[in-house]
């Protein structure tokens, strides 16, 4: 079977997974009495033809395609960061905290830089705290990476009514940094910034990084077979601590892009689905870098078609809609998986039925 | 005062007890539930339904399973006969059952103006032993599904380690050719297994709303699937595991109540109680050493390899 087949077969079933989660969830929305076709219809609308809700698309994809990536690059070694909520709430605390301190002293250029810096050192080492504890004592990498989420929470929450607690002190949250230290606007007229296209540099260099260097061959040989790539030399030890210390540094950049790009300031539970939606769009994309950016902008375009339907008058369509999508279209991609395994392997049997037959 | 916090520990402790035996059980046999999340989420919502429609708890608790049940089918469905990745297809489940509960509780009853509420599961005292003192009041004024709970432990470790099922169980993650050699179907196992786990995690999730709370809001699981799965791993793949690794949760969990009531906040931020729990299992993760790992945990089974 050709390269060729397996990209058309991939487009098909991805399409038709899309298709049929969007289905679902337009019979979800009948149940409601609510005819999906002129709902949907004026939200696609809409998205298309307003600039800034276009932009909003990839304002909301720009966390996601960090989050996913973090999921997606150890996934590739066969292991399971879960933990990119935490990784991603680290970085939004030190992007705070940085940004607060050097708001209005430091040039703009300079503060961004620091603060990027920063952020992805903040959620590398506790990503590379998760590695530590995996490479020295086999600690079981999922299970702790999911409780370190609840931790770093738990801290969070401790910084925003202590440390970080707002001059006013009214509410657990932070001061807003001013304008000096947002992230430039790439549109005029619209919230999208610069992050979106640090997320998709991002994305491009992760692809290089574990497609054509040693150490992108390092980790993935761990991944398809770890005792093996241990006799060839390659100390899988040292691989888990440095992907995980990467993943992790892929979700602190998150709260780079979020806190300076789009919040301005650190509240309570804060963005609290980025990390699964981000395993859901390395699921989507099959954990390739460059197709989790697509991914990104439809799980992006998702979360505002769902927006758009809220704030349609007198239909009061609930929120969660937006979960339902992502949940349907999750669910379907998945099944498609299967769909590409036996669509090929169909193929296979009629080539080698035809060789026979000559 | 320590009594009624000892009650309440063991209280919170029914619904992760139930949910991390049922992880055990699937667990044994290869399956990780890992949209155990999702279906305590939707065993909460579907009791809570089945509840406020009937005015009965016994139909929420029925509704609950059957809840529980269908996610669980759906689970098993892709991860076992499609040959889907475990933590994949639980992630996307539990993103799923977050949305379905929130919009059917919308299409069901609108937007109240207050909160629906149920009236919670009575405490039932068990003559004479409810009346020993101390003992009585913590384990014997319990509601009916803390008394279940106290039948599912020692029957789950008869059932895994006593029986034939068990034996067959167990094998089916340690060594499925074995069991395939034997006629008895590696598929089939573990997909009553993944669906007997959704029975009582959707029993676990109406303890949450018909048990305790009486009311159903989308957040009230909170994370606790996940922590019954990390007691599944804690407690060595064992019943007798889970039950000390709940006691440790339910522990910690009723010191931050007590460390906040006393004032120990005054000392110790409130937050570093909160997450104590997890830190512990992060801890004990790394302390244990000789775990006792299913050896085809997660991986689908197929006769050609």
């Amino acid at each position: 079977m050709n390269d060729k087949d397996k990209l058309k077969d991939l487009i098909i079933t991805n399409f038709l997974a899309i298709a049929a989660g969007l289905i679902l969830s337009g019979l979800m929305l009948m149940l409601l009495h609510i005819n999906p076709f002129t709902v949907f219809g004026d939200a696609l609308h809409t998205m298309f033809t307003d600039k800034y809700t276009m932009g909003d698309v990839l304002l909301k994809a720009t966390p996601l395609i960090f989050t996913a990536l973090a999921f997606a690059f150890t996934f590739k070694a066969n292991l399971f960061n879960i933990g990119a909520q935490g990784q991603f709430y680290m970085g939004a605390i030190v992007a705070i905290a940085a940004s607060l301190k050097m708001d209005g002293v430091v040039p703009t250029p300079v503060l961004l830089l620091i603060v990027v810096v920063l952020t992805f050192v903040a959620g590398g080492l506790i990503g590379a705290l998760i590695g530590f504890l995996k490479a020295r004592y086999n600690a079981n990498e999922f299970l702790v990476s999911m409780m370190s989420t609840y931790v770093v929470q738990a801290l969070m929450n401790y910084l925003l009514r202590t440390f970080l607690l707002e001059t006013k002190g009214e509410y657990p949250q932070t001061d807003a940094i001013s304008r000096e230290a947002w992230i430039p606007t790439l549109i005029p007229g619209t919230r999208l910034h610069w992050g979106f296209v640090l997320a998709v540099l991002v994305a491009v260099g992760v692809w290089i990084l574990l497609y054509k260097t040693t150490l992108g061959y390092r980790i993935r040989a761990v991944g398809s077979n770890a005792s093996a790539s241990e006799k060839s030399g390659i100390k899988s030890k040292k691989v888990f601590v440095i992907a995980f210390f990467i993943s992790g540094a892929l979700a602190g950049m998150a709260g780079f892009t979020e806190i300076n790009g789009v919040q301005h300031m650190l509240i309570q539970d804060f963005n609290t689905s980025i990390g699964s939606s981000g395993l859901g769009i390395a699921i989507l994309a099959n954990a390739n870098p460059i197709g989790i950016i697509f991914a990104s902008i439809l799980f992006g375009a998702l979360g505002v078609i769902g927006n758009l339907m809220g704030r349609m008058p007198g239909l009061n369509i609930p929120s969660s809609i937006v979960d339902l999508m992502q949940g349907f279209v999750m669910i379907f991609v998945i099944v498609s998986y299967f769909l590409r395994a036996w669509m090929a392997n169909r193929r296979e049997k009629r080539r080698l039925q035809k060789v026979v037959e000559k | 005062m320590v009594v009624s916090l000892l009650a309440r520990a063991l209280m919170m402790s029914t619904p992760l007890l139930l949910g991390s035996i049922s992880e055990v059980i699937a667990e044994r046999s290869g399956m990780m539930v890992t949209a155990i999340e999702g279906i305590f989420l939707m065993g909460a919502w579907g009791g809570f339904v089945g509840a406020y429609l009937t005015g009965s708890s016994f139909a929420g608790i029925l509704l609950a399973m059957v809840c529980g049940l269908l996610m669980a089918g759906v689970y098993g469905f892709i991860t076992i006969h499609l040959r889907q990745h475990q933590v994949v297809t639980g992630t996307a489940l539990n993103i799923l059952a977050a949305g379905l509960c929130t919009y059917l509780q919308r299409v069901l009853f609108g937007v109240p103006v207050s909160p629906l509420k149920i009236s919670p599961l009575p405490k039932l005292a068990i003559p004479l032993l409810g009346d020993i003192p101390v003992i009585g009041e913590i384990f014997f004024r319990q509601n009916i599904l803390t008394y279940l709970v106290y039948l599912i432990i020692p029957l789950s470790y008869f059932l895994l380690f006593k029986t034939s099922i068990g034996l067959t169980i167990r094998s089916t993650g340690e060594n499925p050719e074995a069991v395939d050699v034997a006629g008895i179907s590696v598929n089939k196992v573990r997909f009553l297994t993944v669906l007997a786990a959704g029975i009582m995690g959707g029993l676990a999730g109406a303890f949450y709303s018909v048990g305790y709370l009486g009311m159903f809001t989308s957040g009230m699981i909170g994370g606790r699937g996940w922590i019954a799965f990390a007691i599944c791993f804690l407690g060595n793949w064992n019943p007798k595991g889970a039950v000390i690794g709940t006691l440790a949760f339910g522990f910690t969990e009723a010191l931050a109540i007590y460390m906040q009531t006393v004032g120990g906040g005054s000392y110790f931020p409130n937050e570093l109680f909160i997450a104590l729990p997890y830190i512990l299992t992060i801890v004990l993760t790394v302390a244990r050493r000789n775990f006792n790992v299913p050896a085809q945990l997660g991986t689908p089974y197929s006769k050609e390899n």
